[in-house]
């Protein structure tokens, strides 16, 4: 049999994705005992834990999109439900620690295209961000902005670092590791949501503290 | 759980009494799985570890939610567990079947395919979002109960409408119901309403199952090129749809383009080998083209994967020993029969493809005494009622001339005739035995006896429905399905008739009972054609207006 290196890579990242999985349920299952020594590690382990999940997620997507775009499955699907489902799913992971908001302004329309995959990937992206460096809240937000769905993650931390915000702005790269990794991931997925000949939009920017919004035509 | 009654609360779900079912290959996930929906209250779990266990338990009790790995180990995978509940009608509308994937490629593929589950998740997730999404899958049935219930009750012009208010009231479900209605449209023949809806939905975005669906309602129009042209340009932004090789395939035979029609099920095989009927489709259109390595690899695959499927018929081992012989494959031919051997002995269908197919083979071989034995068998079965489909049947006939059996060839080709008197394909293949065999003239006479009476009755039956003398019509198109009781389009011209004679003078007790059963046999022999849903909901309405119980007829 001929040694097929992409594809054993890929199975193997499944494979690790579904480990992962179980081993976060098994973090989950360990019952707290109200003591700092031990819940706080806990706690912590169970969260990477998660976002470890989260990453090999993307990690097969830049496998499969590797030298080529990626092609939304777009459909309708409902920012209102969006929103609610990534508030309860942040609620969870933060386990009491931040406030979780959902706030939908009442021009969102009640269905919008979009693939809610890669939307909610790039969106999870941002709020495990949003988690290790938000002081006490992280909302989430659908709104309308340029006759766009603009879905958008804010919390209270200290805000981008400024070589961040320029290289988004200005599509320059930098040195791209963790939080800068998913940053790129997120814009091209923005990207990949094409209406018409307008393609989607990453924006970044800092309001008593950092605000991920991603505009979707 | 019962469907929950309008004065309930407006997302409020009782968990604790909906009726769940997990599948899953592996004992862990199935526990975790259980676990994760016990965590939102839904306790009434039971657990299947693969397709065949979960019928089983489908069959056994009503389940209102399925949550079901894709990926199931050996056997049938999650994809076709959904397509044979569904076609089954094990499961309805109204359950709840939601989809685990390890990954979302999976969308890609099955999302546009003809039966998609209600929602996927993709592995591994929270109690939290599948809480969500299954909250938001009721929701969106409740929307859909009054859809539902004319869905159910066959009262599809009042779904229509059901979906129109849906449309017009609730914005959420706009899209939802926008889809519904286009499969209600085509389903009822309205194509041309089928393809402006589509084009209403591609107004809002261009979502590749509103493309193919534009393209279907295209293709059902005979506008083959506008259905071409759409289905290479889905294709080309989207090319991991399978659906869309399919409709291509059916549209390039419409085309009369066989060696496209091919290429396009190839491409679809390459991306989804497991789907039975994509298989068998491919096996018949590369055998027709003579390509019989594909044709020969198509069968095999479509009895591998479709083992213990509903969606495997005898025939299918005919086929793929049909072509085994025409490559002269005698030993693969009898290794198809060993291993199958079980399956073909249970049904008397079976029987006669292993004695036709046998009698073939030792007819080749040269046996001739083998293939006499073999033959003999066939006429038994053929005696005691047992028949094949018509290329099976048309099989034995040639193996019959070619032991000089003539009169028993001609008897078979003479019924296969009858129940097929329009179709050409079979035709020619039965010319082709009378070319092979020197009986050329004899065959032409065998033929055009076999397919005149038929024919003329049927003629006559029809002109005289044109003219509003239904009796007369009626009796002649009694005797056409009395002479060829497996002829579709016989069949379903006699229920036509049936129905405008009762409508002018009144129900007739008998008459509605024949139209009723000739309408099941044309169904049987020719499952989905254009007209048979029309003339469905026409036998409903003479029913309900002249006050049939249907309820006490089975």
């Amino acid at each position: 049999m001929k040694f097929d290196g992409a594809v054993l890579y890929a199975a193997l990242i499944h494979e690790l994705k579904n480990t992962l999985g179980v081993l976060s349920m098994t973090i989950e299952s360990i019952p707290m005992q109200n003591e700092p020594a031990h819940d706080h590690p806990v706690d912590a382990a169970r969260l990477l834990c998660q976002e470890v999940v989260d990453r090999l997620q993307q990690a097969l997507l830049v496998y499969k999109a590797n030298n080529q775009p990626i092609h939304p499955a777009i459909d309708a699907y409902s920012p209102h439900d969006m929103v609610h489902e990534l508030r309860d799913r942040t609620a969870a992971l933060s386990r009491n620690r931040l406030r979780v908001e959902a706030t939908l302004n009442p021009d969102v329309p009640a269905i919008w295209f979009l693939d809610r995959d890669l939307i909610e990937m790039a969106l999870i992206n941002a709020i495990h961000n949003s988690l290790s460096y938000a002081r006490s809240s992280i909302r989430i937000e659908a709104s309308m902005a340029e006759g766009c769905l603009a879905l958008t993650v804010r919390d209270d931390s200290d805000g981008y670092p400024e070589h961040v915000l320029t290289s988004v702005a200005t599509n320059t790269p930098y040195r791209a590791t963790g939080t800068g990794l998913g940053l790129q991931f997120a814009k091209l997925i923005a990207q990949s949501h094409d209406n018409r000949g307008r393609l989607g939009e990453l924006r970044l920017h800092n309001d008593q503290g950092a605000v991920f919004s991603l505009l979707l035509p | 759980m019962s469907l929950p009654s309008a004065q309930d609360q407006e997302d409020s779900f009782d968990f604790g009494a909906l009726r769940a079912l997990v599948v899953d290959d592996s004992p862990g996930m199935r526990s975790s799985l259980r676990l994760t929906l016990s965590n939102f209250g839904v306790t009434k779990v039971q657990l299947a570890a693969n397709a065949a266990e979960a019928i089983y338990q489908v069959k056994n009790k009503p389940y209102d939610f399925i949550l079901c790995d894709y990926n199931l180990g050996e056997g049938r995978d999650g994809q076709q567990l959904l397509e044979e509940l569904r076609h089954t009608n094990l499961i309805s509308v109204e359950t709840v079947f939601m989809m685990v994937t390890a990954e979302s490629y999976y969308e890609k593929v099955v999302a546009t395919a003809e039966l998609a589950p209600d929602d996927y998740m993709i592995k591994p997730f929270s109690a939290e979002v599948l809480c969500h999404r299954l909250k938001s899958i009721l929701l969106r049935k409740r929307a859909f109960r009054d859809i539902f219930r004319h869905f159910l009750a066959q009262e599809l012009e009042d779904a229509i409408a059901a979906c129109d208010i849906l449309i017009r009231n609730q914005p959420k479900y706009v899209v939802d119901a926008l889809r519904f209605k286009g499969e209600l449209l085509v389903t009822l023949g309205r194509f041309e309403e089928a393809e402006t809806l589509y084009q209403q939905v591609i107004q809002m975005r261009a979502i590749p199952w509103a493309r193919l669906g534009l393209a279907r309602s295209l293709h059902l129009q005979k506008k083959d090129e506008e259905a071409e042209e759409e289905l290479r340009d889905v294709l080309e932004r989207a090319p991991e749809m399978v659906a869309a090789y399919d409709l291509l395939s059916d549209v390039c035979l419409a085309k009369k383009d066989a060696p496209a029609a091919q290429v396009a099920l190839e491409r679809g095989v390459s991306i989804s080998a497991k789907t039975v009927r994509r298989q068998q489709k491919l096996g018949e259109i590369a055998h027709a083209n003579g390509d019989l390595d594909t044709a020969r690899a198509a069968f095999t695959n479509a009895l591998e994967k479709g083992r213990h499927s509903i969606f495997i018929t005898p025939s299918d081992f005919g086929n793929l020993c049909r072509v085994q012989l025409e490559q002269g494959d005698l030993k693969g031919v009898a290794e198809t029969l060993k291993k199958n051997r079980s399956t073909l002995q249970a049904s008397p269908e079976g029987q006669l493809v292993t004695a036709i197919t046998q009698g073939m083979s030792h007819t080749q071989a040269g046996n001739l005494q083998e293939a006499a034995k073999a033959l003999d068998a066939a006429a038994g079965l053929r005696a005691a009622g047992t028949r094949g489909d018509a290329n099976i049947m048309l099989d034995l006939a040639s193996v019959c001339m070619a032991s000089g059996r003539h009169d028993e060839a001609d008897g078979i080709v003479a019924e296969v005739a009858k129940n097929a008197h329009d179709s050409e394909l079979l035709l020619a293949k039965a010319r082709r035995i009378y070319d092979e065999a020197g009986r050329t003239d004899a065959g032409a006479s065998v033929l055009a006896s076999a397919t005149s009476e038929v024919r003329k009755l049927n003629n006559e039956g029809v002109v005289l429905a044109q003219r509003g003398d239904y009796k007369t019509a009626v009796e002649k198109l009694q005797i056409a399905c009395s002479e060829a009781p497996f002829n579709p389009r016989i069949m379903m011209n006699a229920v036509w008739v049936i129905l405008k004679y009762i409508d002018q003078v009144g129900m007739d007790a008998k008459m509605i009972e024949d139209a009723r059963r000739h309408l099941e046999e044309a169904e049987r022999q020719a499952p989905g054609h254009a007209r048979i849903s029309g003339l469905r909901l026409q036998l409903r309405d003479v029913e309900s207006r002249f006050g049939v119980n249907r309820a006490s007829q089975t």
